[in-house]
């Protein structure tokens, strides 16, 4: 599936050049910079989010294999997105996004890696929520995605759809928004008791800034004041699934699926419902969360298998990151999110048998590409890469 | 910290889930696990008292020796009260029943303190060979005073234990016991028993064959200590575990200077806010007397002031 630089078919790639939309400050840039010239390619053309958002778009040559990567963690671009002077405040997604998608339909030629209808899917969690469900995926009940859809304007609306759908306990989490920015985990019991678990911090004057401490709210007014100062970005509820744990930790595991194939997991674990890690999330261990599954009764593979069918409803995005919840007892499994820059796992190498042993997940994306895209020289040598799922993951039709 | 782990081991027996109702797997020997019965939480494919049903029907229940009740629905919205029920009403299937555990549920299913449990000690009467009783969650729970002759451990974990319950346990007379483990919680979540509240216990006087008693994560764990360090029933116990709270300097130099703790097997101290020279007095008092002594600061970070110290399981 993945040829390495040393394989021989590797040599008929040897025209094959690359081009990143990225900040090129970034680790992510320099991570797949290195996995292309590791290939033995010429290191890739970076174009600059900052110049795409500047000048309305960009252009690439007819043969250029263009790649996305995330426009954070950059105070330029965030401003340019968000319009938000502060890149630690919260509110501003649902601009971020409109500008994100604007840009994106200002990139022109080039042969893309991703797709901008799709892309519009990844990055609005209810209508990804409702691809997923359409599609038999395992997703937690969300009363805000699909054609009956409730709109949120505010706490009052949320409290609504929690007594109506019997939601006592649920996430709410900016339709927009990423790295578990703007995201509350919200209990709820009898005698009007309520706690919201987030990292947003509510400052006096009511706006909210994003904090690297996971914070607990008691006071519904101060959960109601969050709430509706980020209900204008659209919201996305969603039901909480207790998760599995993991030495005394909660559990979920980030599943990177490349052209159609799952290739590298992680373990998150974490003492609060957030798992990320930056907010005290840990790397879990792998071999665990396969024995748990496997000692419940259920099989790994299929649990890889309800990722790659989640990466399978955006066919023409080379490479996702798949947030997997396991249940509690780890014999079930939904989908939290699909994560369109969900890659970066630094130095993590592939899952045995998955094809990308011994890559990380820029090296991964990089063969894929490759193999996608980079016609064979010879007529004899004419094969495709295949793979058992490939009907199954659709990625075939892509192969010509 | 919060409860993150279902149980494992209970009653010195590996816990085996019973399984749900769409599943098909094999079942152990019945007495050679504690069977764990609960529902999920989030998918309600059952009751409990329907999962339990059946249990009754398809595990040979007469020489069942340990249940592990988990999750029985949104816990922190119905009680304990019909699980309790169904037990009861199971009795006589029942006969080899010497340990119950009622709320064995994680974080991600209810926060320990939102756990509603009722009165507890029907299992006591109705069950008068019952060995070993656990109970988690200190929400409406209630432990009226009784007598029973064959209970040996007790644990009663919780955010917040009410006072009435920390009274009614120090009432009771139980003169099996060897094991006693009070989660004494904070105010916040109801944990409001003051220090007189354990004078039956510490005094010893109901508690014959007491041999381990842990009186933890307490935010008054100094003044716990402190009474600790003047007990009776100190002598004649093997372990000693004041782990879990806010215990400080203070609640240190109160048993430095109580009592001696020479003649215990373990003090287990773990999650504490001591500072370096009292752990070495505490080392150097304790292990050249052969005593183990637990003092792992756990994620007990005193780095913010006296304000910012907790108990180890709050919420």
């Amino acid at each position: 599936m993945f040829p390495r630089h040393d394989d021989p078919g590797a040599h008929r790639t040897g025209t094959a050049r690359f081009a990143v939309v990225g900040n090129p400050e970034n680790r992510r840039v320099a991570l797949f910079d290195r996995a292309v010239r590791a290939a033995g390619l010429p290191a890739p053309r970076v174009v600059p989010w900052a110049h795409v958002l500047r000048t309305g778009g960009a252009g690439f040559a007819g043969d250029e294999l263009v790649r996305l990567d995330s426009p954070g963690e950059n105070a330029e671009v965030d401003r340019l997105l968000r319009g938000a002077e502060d890149p630690t405040r919260v509110e501003g997604s649902g601009r971020w996004y409109a500008s994100l998608m604007s840009a994106l339909r200002g990139l022109r030629g080039g042969i893309r890696l991703d797709d901008t209808d799709e892309l519009a899917v990844l990055f609005d969690k209810r209508r990804c929520h409702a691809v997923l469900a359409g599609a038999d995926v395992p997703v937690p009940d969300s009363p805000t995605s699909g054609a009956d859809a409730a709109p949120v304007r505010g706490w009052a609306d949320v409290r609504a759809l929690m007594r109506e759908h019997r939601m006592p306990r649920l996430f709410v989490k900016p339709a927009h928004g990423s790295s578990a920015s703007g995201v509350l985990a919200i209990e709820s019991a009898g005698g009007g008791r309520i706690r919201a678990t987030t990292s947003v911090e509510l400052v006096p004057e009511g706006r909210l800034f994003n904090s690297l401490r996971v914070r607990r709210y008691h006071d519904e007014r101060q959960i109601a004041a969050i709430v509706d100062t980020l209900a204008p970005d659209g919201l996305h509820l969603e039901r909480w699934l207790p998760k599995g744990s993991q030495r005394g930790r909660a559990a979920d595991l980030r599943v990177v699926v490349v052209a159609g194939r799952a290739t590298h997991a992680v373990v998150r674990t974490s003492a609060s419902p957030l798992t990320n890690l930056h907010l005290g999330g840990r790397r879990g261990d792998l071999d665990v969360a396969r024995a748990a599954v496997e000692s419940a009764g259920a099989r790994w593979t299929d649990v890889l298998g309800v990722c790659e069918r989640a990466a399978a409803c955006f066919p023409r995005t080379l490479c996702v990151g798949v947030d997997l919840l396991p249940a509690v007892g780890w014999r079930r499994v939904a989908v939290g999110e699909v994560n369109a820059f969900g890659d970066l796992l630094p130095r993590l190498t592939g899952l045995p048998g998955s094809g990308a042993e011994g890559l990380d997940t820029y090296a991964a994306q990089v063969a894929a590409a490759l193999a996608r895209h980079t016609p064979p020289h010879h007529p004899h040598d004419q094969h495709h890469p295949h793979h058992p799922h490939e009907n199954e993951t659709g990625t075939a039709h892509a192969l010509a | 910290m919060t409860i993150g782990d279902h149980l494992h081991v209970f009653h010195r027996l590996p816990v085996h889930p019973f399984p749900g109702p769409d599943e098909r797997r094999d079942l152990p020997e019945p007495d050679g696990y504690a069977w764990r019965v609960s529902v999920d939480v989030y998918e309600t494919e059952e009751e409990w008292t329907a999962a339990f049903a059946r249990f009754l029907e398809t595990v040979d229940t007469t020489r069942v020796r340990a249940l592990v009740v988990g999750a029985w629905g949104e816990a922190y919205d119905s009680d304990s009260g019909p699980v309790i029920e169904s037990l009861l009403a199971a009795r006589d299937r029942l006969p080899a029943l010497r340990a119950v555990f009622l709320g064995d549920m994680v974080m991600e299913e209810s926060e320990i303190s939102w756990i509603q449990q009722t009165d507890v000690t029907p299992l006591l009467t109705g069950f008068p060979d019952l060995a070993e009783l656990g109970v988690r969650g200190g929400s409406d729970l209630l432990f009226p005073a009784l007598r029973h002759t064959g209970l040996r451990r007790l644990t009663i974990e919780a955010g917040g234990l009410p006072a009435e319950v920390v009274r009614g346990v120090g009432a009771s007379d139980l003169p099996a016991l060897e094991h006693l483990d009070l989660w004494l919680g904070t105010p916040d979540y109801g944990g409001d028993s003051q220090v007189a509240d354990l004078e039956p216990v510490l005094s010893g006087d109901r508690l014959p064959r007491l041999r381990h008693l842990a009186l933890r994560n307490s935010e008054i764990q100094d003044a716990v200590a402190a009474a600790v360090a003047s007990a009776p029933v100190v002598a004649r116990l093997e372990t000693l575990d004041l782990s879990m709270g806010v215990l400080t300097d203070e609640g240190a130099a109160a048993l430095l200077g109580g009592q001696p703790l020479t003649h215990l097997k373990k003090l287990d101290l773990h999650h504490h806010y001591i500072s370096e020279p009292l752990q070495d007095r505490i080392r150097q008092t304790l292990e050249p007397a052969g005593v183990e002594v637990d003092l792992d600061r756990g994620d007990a970070d005193d780095d913010h002031g006296a304000d910012r110290r907790y108990v180890a399981v709050g919420e």
